[in-house]
């Protein structure tokens, strides 16, 4: 028995050894996966077709990405639908609307522009996502490996990612609904990688007849406190933390609108508060479109619309802790 | 010739000009690949979203068994074949095409997920009874995506009557 006693613990290591030894080597696990994607989709030269499903409606845009000494110039532009075209460098937007003979100057914050969807630092996923890979896939000639986000409570959906194998380029992804169903996805039609792509390809193609349009010039987010708007979003969902706050100008609308940013590393919301115009909301209201959830209330004379790639609960929770500022109280 | 396809797709060719197109196109097999491709992608930008293996076979039968069922379209999915045709419609486009119409896989039966109504599954608190337009919140959504639609820049003349 003594001797049992004394093999086990021996026994108990040689068992521990293989296990270490299938340890993930670097570049295998999921969060180096989708370090890869993040840094592909900004340092490498590509351009392609994209396939966008969000609910009942699929879209296709042309996507051309180069970096020029570290600075990602990006064009999209719409394949159907009014032309619209969104000329990116790093994270300076300008959207051209010919319709509208309207050029827009924004600064992105929110917006999901595949193939770069992992736009903050990674380190933070696991606490809200549970990370592992799936299989490899080859299709229309690439392989790609399917990295799996599955969250760890109802306040976001799954996520899965698939990262070419050599370039670690994201080729498509899909969100995914509580029951498994997919709510949004992206796919590449098409791509080309690298020497194929032109720098002249970034360039808008209506910069000569658009300095007759007007322009639209978004503020960049309010670099003041906290707070400092006169709102404050009291208990965003765990995992979400504030990623910016600004003031919007909206057509149509005489007084800007606070907006704030919230963001777990791939999902974010927005966060919209104004004062309420036209006949006053009394209750909560509710909708959804694919991945996209919108909740508004109101609140004393404001009215507050959250809306974002998330379940309506976590776009509920969200708009429900929307407060005064403690600043604007006093 | 893969844009005369695409304007077959769209129903702009003459009869005389589409049977010529057809005879060519179910005599080549790279071709053939491409008019599935078009009509994947029309499928698919319809917002028919159909099986693609389904509707692969389905369109292969009709190459293979009778031609003629291919006449040209009504002018109603005009865009489709011109996207089609901008997508480079390549085994790669058909494939891709193919994946995103694959609907719900993972879901036994499809469900539905609602475009108009709140779904509201036991797992999730109850939220407000209330449903508002997403036509309502345009100008939020397109703030949140940062990518102005049609709707953004014109003048909604029912806009304050509609509310929020």
């Amino acid at each position: 028995m003594r001797v049992l006693a004394a093999v086990l613990p021996a026994l108990a290591l040689v068992a521990a050894m293989p296990a270490r030894a299938a340890d993930p080597e670097p570049g295998v696990d999921p969060l180096t996966w989708l370090q890869r994607a993040a840094a592909a989709a900004r340092e490498t030269t590509y351009a392609g077709t994209i396939v966008h499903m969000q609910g009942a409606r699929t879209s296709t845009s042309r996507i051309t990405h180069v970096n020029i000494s570290g600075s990602e110039h990006e064009r999209i532009e719409s394949l159907d639908g009014p032309r619209r075209e969104i000329v990116r460098r790093d994270d300076q937007l300008q959207c051209y609307f010919p319709d509208a003979k309207t050029v827009r100057y924004d600064r992105r914050v929110s917006g999901r522009f595949f193939p770069s969807l992992v736009a903050g630092p990674v380190d933070a996923l696991p606490s809200s996502y549970r990370l592992s890979l799936g299989q490899v896939e080859r299709m229309g000639g690439q392989e790609c490996q399917w990295v799996l986000l599955e969250p760890k409570d109802a306040l976001r959906y799954a996520q899965r990612l698939c990262a070419e194998l050599g370039t670690g380029l994201l080729l498509r992804a899909q969100t995914l609904g509580a029951k498994g169903q997919v709510l949004e996805q992206y796919a590449f039609a098409d791509l080309r990688v690298g020497r194929d792509v032109s720098r002249g390809e970034v360039k808008s193609t209506f910069v000569a007849q658009s300095k007759s349009w007007r322009r639209d010039v978004q503020a960049p987010p309010v670099p003041a406190r906290p707070g400092s708007a006169g709102w404050t979003v009291g208990a965003p969902p765990p995992g979400f933390r504030l990623v910016g706050e600004m003031l919007r100008t909206l057509p149509h609308r005489p007084a800007p609108v606070t907006q704030f940013v919230l963001s777990d590393g791939i999902a974010a919301m927005s966060v919209f508060v104004e004062a309420a115009t036209g006949p006053k909301r009394t209750a909560e209201a509710v909708n959804r479109d694919g991945a996209l959830s919108v909740f508004v209330r109101p609140v004393g004379d404001h009215v507050v619309t959250v809306l974002g790639e998330v379940p309506p609960a976590a776009a509920q929770q969200a708009g429900r802790s929307v407060a005064k500022s403690a600043e604007a109280a006093r | 010739m893969t844009q005369e396809l695409s304007s077959l797709m769209d129903g702009e060719l003459e009869s005389r000009e589409a049977d010529r197109v057809i005879g060519r196109c179910c005599g080549d097999e790279s071709l053939k690949q491409t008019w599935r491709a078009y009509h994947l992608i029309g499928e698919a930008l319809r917002g028919e979203r159909p099986c693609a293996s389904a509707s692969t076979r389905r369109i292969m039968a009709a190459l293979d068994r009778e031609p003629t069922v291919l006449a040209p379209r009504r002018r109603a999915v005009a865009s489709a074949g011109r996207i089609a045709f901008a997508a480079a419609a390549s085994v790669a486009t058909v494939a891709v095409v193919g994946w995103i119409g694959v609907q719900d896989r993972a879901a036994t039966p499809a469900p539905v997920v609602a475009a108009t109504a709140p779904a509201r599954p036991a797992a999730q608190p109850v939220v407000a009874e209330n449903v508002v337009p997403l036509k309502n919140v345009n100008e939020y959504l397109v703030v949140h995506t940062q990518v102005p639609n049609a709707e953004f820049y014109t003048t909604v003349a029912d806009r304050a009557a509609v509310g929020r």
